[in-house]
């Protein structure tokens, strides 16, 4: 939270000047643009190791059980693990995909399996999950089923979430994954990662080359 | 009650940040770079602005009303969790930053999905200040805040 807070001051690198010139007040609570995030860098990073797409065998939107090797087997493959009690980054995540992956060519578009797994399946019902991802992208496939299951798999992939709990509040908290996975159609390895903070036009960059499983 | 024009550029946030008050000022606030993303559904919504304090003063933002949510409340994201948080500070001549992937306002209970290009209205409320109102606009649901570079 902290390094993203500095990053998010960083983005106001204007403002962060001014007040850095003008020397009085504790300066030690000013934001100091310590880190730089340049937007036009490569969003991806390739793994010199791929992932093995997750054996997770899990229920989707229409109730039916969804074999995610099978399903996606040959076929270019973005994986996240998050929840639809989230206002900020999932729906962020997820759209923008979405808003990219329609910049696809329409038979790409159809290739293309972008997987949201549910980190909170005791909220995100098939019904639930098909609802929300309805007013992204009706062609993601929404799965949800045993959390247990589903931390176990994240965690093949790199990725740690936690299960929801109540805060002090009695308020749900739950996790998400804080990166997208790309599988290759050839290989069926996962070989890109994908962190927070992909825009759009980053993702409309790569998705052509993911589509043939090349290094974007 | 004031009402602040959320124009929404770094420039004049960094304008009015340039004029420094003395040391013990009162805190003195204004905000900028106010936007909800258009959200998937009326259950629940997230809105980002910053809070820039040109006083001497820090102040802390206690809570936040609105009347297009049943329930609007801070957040801070650790780890890929969002905790409520009971206050945030705005440091004396300094800002409080509320960006995507880090602290953001939740809207619950919408009285219905807000759209792209309409406002909602948002009061913040703090500790010195008293009560802010703010003109939230609804941006794309992909919207990425310009930087100005």
């Amino acid at each position: 939270m902290r390094k993203k807070t500095f990053a998010a001051a960083a983005l106001l690198a204007a403002a962060t000047l001014t007040l850095s010139a003008c020397g009085s007040g504790d300066s030690d609570s000013s934001p100091v643009a310590a880190v730089s995030e340049d937007s036009s860098k490569q969003a991806a990073t390739v793994l010199d190791q791929p992932f093995t797409k997750p054996n997770l065998v899990l229920t989707d939107t229409q109730g039916k059980q969804y074999d995610l090797r099978k399903e996606t087997a040959g076929h270019p493959t973005l994986l996240y693990f998050g929840y639809t009690h989230c206002p900020d980054v999932c729906p962020l995540t997820m759209n923008n995909i979405a808003v990219a992956k329609k910049q696809l060519p329409k038979a790409e578009q159809d290739e293309l399996r972008v997987v949201f797994v549910t980190t909170d399946p005791d909220r995100d019902t098939p019904a639930a999950l098909g609802a929300w991802l309805k007013g992204i992208d009706s062609q993601v496939v929404g799965l949800t089923g045993d959390f247990t299951t589903i931390q176990t798999a994240a965690r093949t992939v790199g990725i740690s979430i936690e299960p929801p709990h109540k805060d002090k509040n009695g308020k749900m908290v739950s996790t998400h994954g804080t990166q997208v996975i790309a599988f290759s159609p050839k290989t069926n390895g996962g070989y890109l990662l994908y962190g927070e903070g992909v825009t759009v036009d980053q993702y409309a960059k790569d998705l052509p080359k993911i589509a043939k499983g090349q290094n974007p | 009650m004031r009402r602040f024009a959320v124009c929404a550029t770094v420039l004049t946030g960094a304008l009015v940040l340039a004029g420094c008050g003395s040391d013990d000022s009162a805190a003195e606030l204004s905000v900028s770079s106010a936007y909800m993303p258009q959200p998937v559904s009326d259950s629940m919504a997230a809105g980002f602005l910053t809070i820039s304090n040109k006083g001497g003063t820090k102040d802390e933002l206690t809570s936040v009303t609105s009347d297009a949510a049943g329930s609007v409340t801070v957040h801070e994201t650790v780890d890929g969790a969002m905790q409520e948080v009971d206050s945030l500070e705005v440091p004396a001549h300094g800002r409080l930053v509320l960006a995507s992937g880090g602290n953001h306002l939740m809207f619950e209970k919408l009285k219905r999905k807000p759209a792209q290009g309409e406002k909602v209205t948002v009061e913040l409320h703090f500790a010195e200040s008293g009560t802010v109102e703010v003109e939230m606009p609804v941006e794309s649901a992909t919207y990425t805040p310009k930087t100005g570079h």
